[in-house]
């Protein structure tokens, strides 16, 4: 196995919990992997203040120049650049008005969070983007112990093989932590992982806002079926799986209980 | 830049972090990572040992048809591992997984004055195990503290390994009695499971529960049948309160987080998306 699969390996086994040192180990271990690691592993996004737009924004591979960050708002680099990578005045445009798109959905979605996008230029008319979304939710204040976070990463390549027409496609991730403290009754509970997806699409690009249309809908779609998928796998899997590790109804009344199923069905045939 | 001492550490701590049944996935990925095999070799053997008594992994007995469990409560040295059921002694090479000699219990071996009270919890753990933990195996194990009170402890360890479908599980019960003669009896517990799914992705669960009752004493059918029915009840408890609480994540923080459609109950119209803003600016 090649170096990169077996540090992507390891990264899908360790504890989600602990994904930035588990990260830090393995770079440590194979500090020539360093770039590839952290343009390929998923971490949970850092929220980072614009004092000059007055906005926050989130920060990760696609948004950094050396130590420099990025902001959509703004379109500067903290700490400055005089000479950071930005995308190029169209793409700029249309930089902006995906951020404004998912200001809103983030809105109507998430209620709260923070949502950042970011555009950069591939070669011809090809470009990528990123669309970054965080919220997290904390239940202490209202006396419960329960605290959660949500991440999206989602990584779009945008292809124009002929004019009129894009094809999409889109890399996501959504990171999901939920945690309970209750020394009482459960005492912890944490849930912290990933899933990840691909999507692919291609749609006409007529109109001037054809971008922002596509590029939407697909994410929003994406994240209504990465939801229910986590939604099956948090609090369904995972559950039934410790349903089977111990039987809280004993071992002798399910098998009584199947026994009588069996006889009752097999005297409804007669 | 690490030092060897840093990356062995950082390895190590990797090992240790293994989900249940991935120790040797985890094993492959870290020697591919690291350029020098000699590095994990040195500390290999006390990280196995480490893990696997830690996990409390459940071994056939050479012996007989019953299952035993690795742990350190049983640990008796150079590889040695008490089972007090099968009234022997297993080695077990944590290195090949596998137990490599058997031998009969020296007298040395367990407390004889205990024996009658842990044959008895003995007796209760097996009929406890096996209505509630089908995939799993106990072991019990009886000695005296440095204050002369009899200590029984009963380790239960019940795992599911299903790598075909991406997941694993293991969950580990821990009690421990401690009494002296017929005195009151101090019940502690401690409940830890662990579930890795990971088709697209890698989630994982981690619960980590302590508990402590005091049951009247007794003599050893007595003890036994209260403490059994007092770890049946804690554990239900236990059991009922987690999935309370899966229905609490999945209801509560988990919509708060993210909401399954907006408001409208329709998902978005691209085509009018600055409509909608236009809408949030007016409130």
């Amino acid at each position: 196995m090649q170096d990169i699969e077996c540090a992507l390996d390891l990264m899908r086994r360790l504890p989600p919990s602990q994904i930035e040192d588990n990260l830090a180990g393995v770079i440590d271990i194979v500090p020539d992997l360093t770039e590839e690691l952290l343009s390929s592993v998923d971490q949970p996004l850092k929220i980072v203040h614009d004092s000059e737009s007055k906005r926050d924004y989130l920060i990760c591979d696609y948004n950094r120049d050396g130590d420099s960050f990025r902001s959509p708002w703004s379109n500067k680099f903290d700490p400055p650049l005089h000479d950071g990578q930005t995308p190029s005045g169209e793409l700029r445009d249309l930089e902006i008005k995906l951020n404004e798109a998912f200001d809103i959905y983030r809105d109507l979605y998430y209620e709260g969070g923070v949502s950042s996008v970011y555009c950069w230029n591939l070669e011809g008319n090809n470009f990528a983007a990123c669309i970054l979304i965080k919220k997290t939710q904390d239940h202490s204040k209202q006396g419960q112990p329960m605290k959660g976070t949500w991440d999206s990463v989602h990584v779009l390549e945008v292809e124009i093989p002929k004019k009129g027409t894009a094809r999409y496609k889109l890399t996501s991730t959504v990171m999901l932590t939920i945690d309970t403290n209750e020394p009482g009754t459960t005492g912890s509970v944490s849930l912290a992982g990933s899933l990840n997806r691909q999507e692919e699409k291609s749609a006409p690009i007529d109109q001037p806002n054809s971008h922002v249309v596509n590029i939407g809908s697909l994410v929003e779609a994406m994240e209504i079926k990465l939801r229910q998928t986590l939604e099956t796998i948090y609090f369904g899997k995972t559950k039934d799986i410790s349903n089977e590790l111990r039987q809280a109804v004993p071992v002798s009344v399910l098998k009584q209980r199947h026994d009588m199923t069996k006889q009752l069905t097999s005297q409804l045939k007669t | 830049m690490a030092s060897e001492d840093d990356i062995v550490q950082i390895v190590n701590g990797f090992l240790l972090n293994a989900p249940p049944g991935e120790f040797m996935e985890v094993v492959t990925d870290v020697r591919g990572l690291l350029k020098n095999d000699a590095l994990l070799n040195e500390t290999a053997p006390a990280t196995f040992r480490e893990y696997n008594t830690e996990q409390m992994i459940k071994v056939a007995s050479p012996t007989g048809k019953h299952q035993v469990l690795i742990t350190k409560y049983g640990e008796l040295g150079n590889g040695e591992y008490l089972d007090p059921y099968g009234k022997q002694v297993l080695t077990f090479d944590h290195i090949k997984g596998e137990v490599t000699n058997h031998r009969a219990l020296g007298s040395g071996d367990i407390t004889q004055e205990v024996e009658p009270y842990r044959k008895a919890f003995e007796a209760e753990a097996f009929k406890y195990q096996n209505e509630h933990y089908e995939n799993g195996a106990t072991t019990v194990y009886g000695s005296k503290n440095s204050d002369g009170a009899f200590v029984v402890t009963t380790c239960i360890s019940s795992s599911i390994f299903n790598p075909q479908n991406y997941w694993n599980g293991r969950w580990r019960s821990v009690w421990t009695a401690t009494f002296s003669g017929s005195g009151e009896c101090e019940l502690t517990g401690n409940i830890r499971i662990n579930v890795h799914y990971y088709e697209d992705g890698n989630v994982q669960l981690n619960t980590n529960f302590n508990k402590a009752k005091k049951v009247p004493g007794g003599d050893p059918a007595k003890l036994s049948a209260a403490v059994f029915k007092t770890i049946l009840t804690l554990e239900s408890e236990f059991h009922t309160s987690l999935e309370k609480s899966y229905r609490k994540m999945g209801d509560t923080t988990f919509k708060a987080l993210r909401r399954a459609l907006p408001v409208t109950r329709a998902k978005i119209d691209w085509n009018k998306i600055s409509s909608y803003k236009l809408a949030a600016d007016m409130k």
